[in-house]
């Protein structure tokens, strides 16, 4: 252990106290204005809290009107069907192309990781054109279809935890008579969960917050809870009390999880910071 | 090794995500060839149908009273922007909480009705942006039939929509000079705009102006603005402008159609030597209203949100906005609980020097899709709405067809009154011409074009808590003349007689 000195826990603790203030300042508008009528919003500063902090109108209504119930079913739905299929893909593949040799594995690996390069809505013209004549544009199955694939992404954290499997495990249950998909299920796939939980978690937040795909892709009867927010956005005018409860009810999951996953996220991260 | 080629690879996607982030624009500049070319085969497939579609238009025009009873059992689908009309106006209960009147749920109402008279099923879409169906459209998907979006451009409209009727056929049903303001190709309307409106004007809360000693909205600019410095001593905000956002602007380029007679005077910028200069009739126009900013008659407060700033004028913080009769029934809607909403009335703006004018213009967009599957039930439906003068009149607008008796609503009860009694000249938009189009691309190529930066630049150049010095304004309109008349001899433009 080393002496720190006065000055630098000083500064130290300022700068935390700092962050901290800068991530949670902004949510405390939020929280004051979920609880306010649509009069105190517009009659008071952003700061100011409510009146009443039992004034729940704005969520129910939230809830009742924006249809935010079955907007987080549907997102559920949609998280769990793709990022499943991802993960046995993802799986699959990295252990393939980590384990064996074969023609055309630099090429495979050249192709995924070119995909980083080219951004995703320079294709999207196209790539709805492929889902329409799938008939699948307006049906959770075009984001499912969308989030299941293979990401370069994954195949690497993948890759750091497969270079820390010993390959003779692989040879000892060949000799015990098991076939590659054996392996693959007894073996590589349980010694892959930390792995598999930080793709989840990466993918998870980003697929639960992107907007842009379901609005693309989803309309009518199926909206996911980001496209179902945006609908109480107005021509000209947002009733954003309302808007602010429906975020806070948006959190409501993400923080469940973040509670019940609390070890593996900060594993996951500091595991792929690690690597 | 590895584990630096992922650093890498990692930092790389980041910075080109970024990036792909930042470029708002680039996005519809990298996918526009495919944009382009989907354009392309549509617009020569348009060429292709364009006359037969016309005739079709024609025809349907000619037969308006189709008999729908072959239709019944159709659906069609409906988008529209206009949420308010199917999901009813928003308003705050007695507890000021937001929530929707379904009785104004006109749309709604009005589609009901359709539906029990013909038993062609309607349904209702809301568009928050008219972009969210433009994917729909370039895959030339059959499920929209109708649809109302208010800003397409004229390529978008051809590519997209069955042509409507002739201009012509227009001109003969709607009058010429509302014909000609409705989206066309000179040849055929896309988009029917069976209302019509009264737009720019003042949208005054009654009771903070009678506060101030006065019945009505003055007559005159110097009276006008007394009033403002009346309504400002009593501690009001005189106009909620909501610069926040740079559309409210148009307001100052449709004001200098009212300050020499001409609805055309952004076009004529392409006349003048030095048209930001408060001399010409453009730039007098945005001095008088950073004018206003400097007496501080616009409000202090930066409002979060349009709402807000409607509020403002709803609950009497803010005397008026200057925007077009749609913000009437939203503002009267806002109204806090025991206020009567009539107290938001819209009058013509004052005398600018040349005249008392509003404009008038086509109301309320509908449009058939050029891929829809049910042209004839979908056209049955917009003459049933162009026919109901009540529901165009709840909406905000006048009937304009010929033969249906048009229900003014109150809101255009002083306009209405003062046109007919001379007091106030209705001024139509000019149609858009070569000299229109050149002026527009100055103004794009110089960089002023968009966001209205021809006039944001000079408005947000006076520093409102130094009233008195110009010098930064005065720099601008320097600055800004120069640019623009540069543009104008790089590109070879002048006017054209």
């Amino acid at each position: 252990m080393y002496n720190e000195s006065k000055l630098f826990k000083t500064f130290r603790y300022l700068f935390l106290i700092a962050s901290c203030l800068f991530v949670v300042i902004p949510l405390v508008p939020l929280v004051f204005m979920a609880f306010k009528t649509g009069a105190e919003y517009s009659a008071t500063p952003v700061l100011v809290p409510p009146k009443n902090w039992l004034n729940f109108y704005n969520f129910a209504y939230a809830i009742r009107v924006g249809h935010l119930g079955k907007a987080l079913l549907n997102t559920a739905i949609i998280l769990t069907v793709s990022l499943g299929i991802q993960m046995v893909f993802t799986t699959m593949v990295s252990y393939v192309l980590h384990r064996f040799n074969f023609k055309g594995k630099r090429i495979i690996m050249t192709m995924f990781t070119l995909t980083m390069f080219i951004p995703c809505v320079t294709t999207q013209t196209v790539v709805f054109q492929i889902i329409y004549k799938l008939k699948l544009v307006s049906t959770i199955w075009s984001l499912i279809l969308l989030w299941s694939g293979v990401g370069i992404v994954g195949i690497y954290i993948m890759f750091n935890l497969l270079d820390s499997i010993s390959k003779e495990l692989d040879e000892s249950a060949l000799v015990d008579g098991a076939n590659y998909f054996t392996i693959y299920r007894c073996i590589v796939l349980p010694l892959l969960k930390p792995a598999c939980t930080t793709l989840l978690i990466l993918n998870g937040i980003g697929y639960y917050n992107d907007f842009y795909m379901p609005n693309l892709y989803l309309r009518r009867d199926v909206q996911t809870f980001t496209v179902a927010l945006y609908k109480f956005f107005g021509n000209m005018a947002t009733p954003f009390e309302i808007v602010s409860a429906a975020i806070l009810i948006g959190i409501v999951p993400i923080g469940i999880a973040y509670l019940f996953m609390q070890k593996y996220i900060y594993y996951g991260l500091a595991g792929a910071i690690k690597s | 090794m590895k584990k630096k080629l992922l650093s890498v690879l990692l930092t790389t996607a980041m910075v080109a995500s970024l990036l792909a982030g930042c470029g708002s624009n680039a996005a519809p500049a990298e996918t526009a060839p495919a944009t382009e070319e989907a354009e392309e085969a549509t617009a020569d497939d348009a060429e292709a149908e364009e006359a037969p579609a016309a005739e079709a238009g024609a025809q349907n025009m000619a037969d308006a009273d189709v008999d729908v009873s072959g239709l019944a059992g159709t659906k069609i689908a409906v988008y529209t922007h206009g949420g308010n009309r199917v999901l009813g106006e928003e308003k705050k209960d007695k507890d000021g909480n937001t929530y929707r009147d379904e009785s104004m749920a006109y749309l709604t109402i009005l589609a009901k009705q359709f539906t029990e008279e013909t038993g062609i099923e309607v349904e209702l879409n809301v568009v928050t942006n008219e972009e969210e169906i433009e994917p729909l459209f370039q895959v030339e998907d059959p499920s929209i039939d109708v649809f109302t979006p208010p800003n397409w451009s004229l390529e978008q409209w051809g590519a997209y929509t069955e042509p409507y009727c002739t201009v012509a056929e227009a001109a003969e049903i709607y009058g010429e000079e509302y014909a000609k303001a409705m989206p066309n190709d000179e040849k055929n309307i896309f988009s029917i705009m069976p209302g019509k409106a009264y737009n720019q004007a003042v949208v005054y809360n009654e009771e903070v102006i009678k506060a101030a000693g006065y019945d009505e909205i003055p007559a005159t600019q110097a009276e006008f603005e007394k009033m403002m410095q009346a309504i400002k001593d009593n501690g009001v905000t005189p106009i909620s402008m909501h610069r926040v956002e740079n559309w409210p602007l148009a307001t100052v380029q449709d004001f200098a159609g009212y300050v020499v007679g001409d609805p055309d005077v952004l076009t004529e910028c392409l006349k003048e030597e030095a048209p930001f200069s408060p001399d010409a009739p453009f730039g007098k126009t945005i001095k008088m209203y950073t004018q206003w900013k400097a007496d501080g008659f616009f409000e202090p407060e930066v409002y979060t949100d349009f709402g807000v700033a409607m509020d403002s004028v709803a609950y009497g913080k803010a005397a008026m906005m200057l925007f077009g009769s749609w913000v009437v029934p939203q503002i009267q809607g806002r109204c806090p609980e025991g206020t009567d909403p009539s107290c938001i009335k819209f009058a013509p703006a004052p005398d600018f020097g040349a005249g008392r004018y509003v404009l008038a213009a086509p109301a309320d967009n509908w449009a058939i899709s050029k891929f829809s599957e049910n042209k004839d039930a979908a056209r049955a439906f917009i003459e049933y709405v162009s026919e109901n003068a009540q529901f165009i009149a709840d909406s905000g607008f006048i009937a304009n067809k010929k033969g249906v008796e048009p229900v003014v609503p109150d809101l255009y009860k002083i306009i209405n009154d003062m046109i007919d009694a001379g007091e106030c000249t209705p001024l139509f938009q000019a149609p858009k011409t070569q000299n229109t189009l050149n002026n527009e691309a100055i103004l794009e190529e110089a960089g002023l074009w968009a966001d209205y930066n021809y006039v944001g630049l000079l408005f947000d150049s006076l520093d409102v808590t130094k009233p008195d010095d110009w010098s930064a304004y005065d720099k601008q309109v320097e600055d800004q003349n120069a640019l623009y008349l540069e543009t104008k001899e790089d590109l070879g433009f002048e006017w054209q007689d």
